[in-house]
This record gives structure tokens, C-alpha cells and sequence, in this order.
């Protein structure tokens, strides 16, 4: 979130950053979430993201994120930020495909079919003091790029 | 993995470790072990045995990209670039090991932050690189498992 105008997205002017931190494996973040939170209509270039209140960090700012706190000694330097507790709810439409293709990439193991689509998303934040709803309805065209894909990867690649 | 840039990478991390032990240390005194991140709950085995049901998670991507150049800090995650073809983009999931359904958006919008001290509002801009992965996974259990990911 950024001190700037709506499509802005600078790291000086950014200052809510929310996310579930990187897990004990390194898988960058991702949470198990209800089978029913996800609503895939591949062949209809549809799928829907649906999670109410999950529990998240807020970092303040991605460079605060990545480093687990401690900042970036940039000029001028971000300072260290202990991270808080939030909860966010979000709701993300994908839906049409404006370009399709079939992809097999032997260099990173991964194979399928792939859409670009439009997308909007509806969400807002809470915690301590402070709340966050974004723009309803959202709207389409600040969409910068989103893709659905039905894939293969890793050992699966093979197979 | 990471190599020492123009910025001491090592120093960093030594800083890194030790503020993230601080960290865990700080908020397992306060709030329990919860804190850092929530339980990995949800993913069930693909043959339905409850055996192992709980903290069982995926593997990362071996590829990924470094973030906040020139520091050098390594995440296993491909961003949609909007002038990247559809054809010729990395690997959108950050999981591997995976056959199913994935998503990601890069959006940016705005909205309006409330003070809820004092009720004042602020317009506010927002950046949603989100999406979700759904399907079945090798886990870190070496077995293959079902779940459905959200990408936060």
C-alpha cells in the first residue's frame, strides 16, 4: 500500500506491506487455504480467489519484507521494521483470455497451457488502528497483467 | 545462491539470522510459536489417509528471481511482467513438484486507509501481486498430496 496516487507503487512512498512471510522450506508466500476457496473454470478462462479474514504480517515495506525486518541501507535507507499482526480479505476475479498459449520449458521444467486474462480484485485490510478497503467495484483496467495456467512442473514435467 | 554484491551480503545475513532469531524469540515469548506463520493445515494425502494430514508442505521452484537489486536477496517467485508475452513467460507457480491449476495477478489500484482512532480517511494507492496454486504436489514428505494454495 502506497502514500501515492491509485497505479502508483513506489518503495520510498509504500506503507503497508502484507503477506505470510516465507515458510520454513523457502516457498515464497503461499498458505494452505480451503479446497472451496479457489474456483477454477479453466476452459471458460475463469477462476476466482476467495479468503476472508486471513491472518497475515504487515511488513510496512516489501525491502522490510525481504530482508525479515531489518531494512535496506539504500539512500536515503529504509529503516528496520518489526513486522504486525493483520488480517486481509480479498477476492480475485480472473476472467477471459486475451492470449493463449501452449508452453514447454525444458530449461525450468515446467509445461501446460497457459491464458492471459483480465482480472479485478476487490480486498481490504485490518489491524490495530487501521483499516483498508480498496475501490468497489474494482475496476478492470487496473489489471497491469494476470495469467491462468493449468500446469505441470517438476517431476510432473516429466511424466 | 546468492552472491556477495556491493553490499556485504554476508554481513547481512549474519544481521538477518540474528534479527530473525531476535524476532522468533521475541514472539515466542509473547505470542507462541502462531506468530510467524500460521499452520500449514489443509493439504490432505491423494489417497485420502489421514496419517499425515497437518504441516505436511510443497517444495519451492528451483528458479525464481533476485529481488531488490543490488542486495541480492533470492526468492523463489517469477513476477508477470506486463511486457512479457504470455508465451514466454518463467514458471507462475512458487511451487514444484505440482499438476493443477495456478493463478497470478499483478494489479494496481487504489482505495481508502481509516484511522480508527480518530475516523480520518486517506486515499490510498495498492499493488495485488497475489494468486493461488490448486492441484496435487510432491510434498516435503517425499509423497504426493492434493491442496489449494493462496499466493499472499
Amino acid at each position: 500500500m502506497y502514500t501515492g496516487p491509485a497505479g502508483s507503487a513506489k518503495l520510498a512512498e509504500q506503507i503497508h506491506d502484507y503477506n505470510v512471510h516465507v515458510d520454513r522450506n523457502d516457498v515464497f508466500w503461499m498458505i494452505p487455504v480451503r479446497h472451496d476457496a479457489v474456483e477454477v473454470d479453466f476452459d471458460a478462462s475463469r477462476a476466482r480467489l476467495r479468503v476472508r479474514g486471513l491472518d497475515v504480517f504487515d511488513d510496512h515495506d516489501l525491502a522490510n519484507s525481504l530482508t525479515q525486518g531489518l531494512g535496506l541501507p539504500t539512500t536515503p535507507p529504509i529503516p528496520g521494521v518489526f513486522p504486525v499482526r493483520a488480517k486481509v480479505s480479498f477476492d480475485v476475479e480472473w476472467d477471459g483470455a486475451l492470449a493463449t498459449a501452449q508452453i514447454e520449458n525444458s530449461s525450468q521444467h515446467f509445461k501446460g497451457s497457459f491464458l492471459r486474462t483480465g482480472a479485478t480484485i476487490s480486498w481490504s485490510a485490518e489491524q490495530s488502528g487501521f483499516r483498508f478497503q480498496s475501490d468497489t467495484p474494482p475496476d478492470p483496467k487496473a489489471n497491469l497483467v494476470s495469467v491462468l495456467g493449468h500446469e505441470q512442473n517438476g517431476v510432473f514435467f516429466f511424466t | 545462491m546468492n552472491k556477495p554484491g556491493p553490499f556485504s551480503w554476508n554481513r547481512l545475513q549474519d544481521k538477518w539470522l540474528s534479527r530473525r532469531n531476535l524476532i522468533r524469540g521475541a514472539a515466542g515469548t509473547a505470542l507462541g510459536a502462531g506468530l510467524l506463520r500460521p499452520k500449514l493445515v489443509y493439504a490432505s494425502d491423494d489417497d485420502g489417509d489421514a496419517e499425515h494430514p497437518a504441516c505436511i508442505g510443497p517444495n519451492p521452484i528451483p528458479g525464481g528471481v533476485t529481488g531488490l537489486k543490488p542486495f541480492g536477496i533470492f526468492i523463489h517467485h517469477n513476477p508477470l511482467s506486463p511486457t512479457t508475452a504470455i508465451a514466454d513467460i518463467s514458471d507462475p507457480s512458487q511451487i514444484t513438484d505440482f499438476d493443477g491449476f495456478v493463478g497470478l495477478t499483478h494489479i494496481r489500484g487504489g482505495g481508502t486507509g481509516t484511522d480508527l482512532a480518530t475516523g480520518a480517511t486517506t486515499r490510498l494507492a495498492f499493488q495485488a501481486d497475489m494468486g493461488f496454486s490448486q492441484g496435487k504436489f510432491i510434498g516435503t514428505d517425499g509423497r504426493q498430496h492434493r491442496g489449494t494454495f493462496a499466493f499472499v
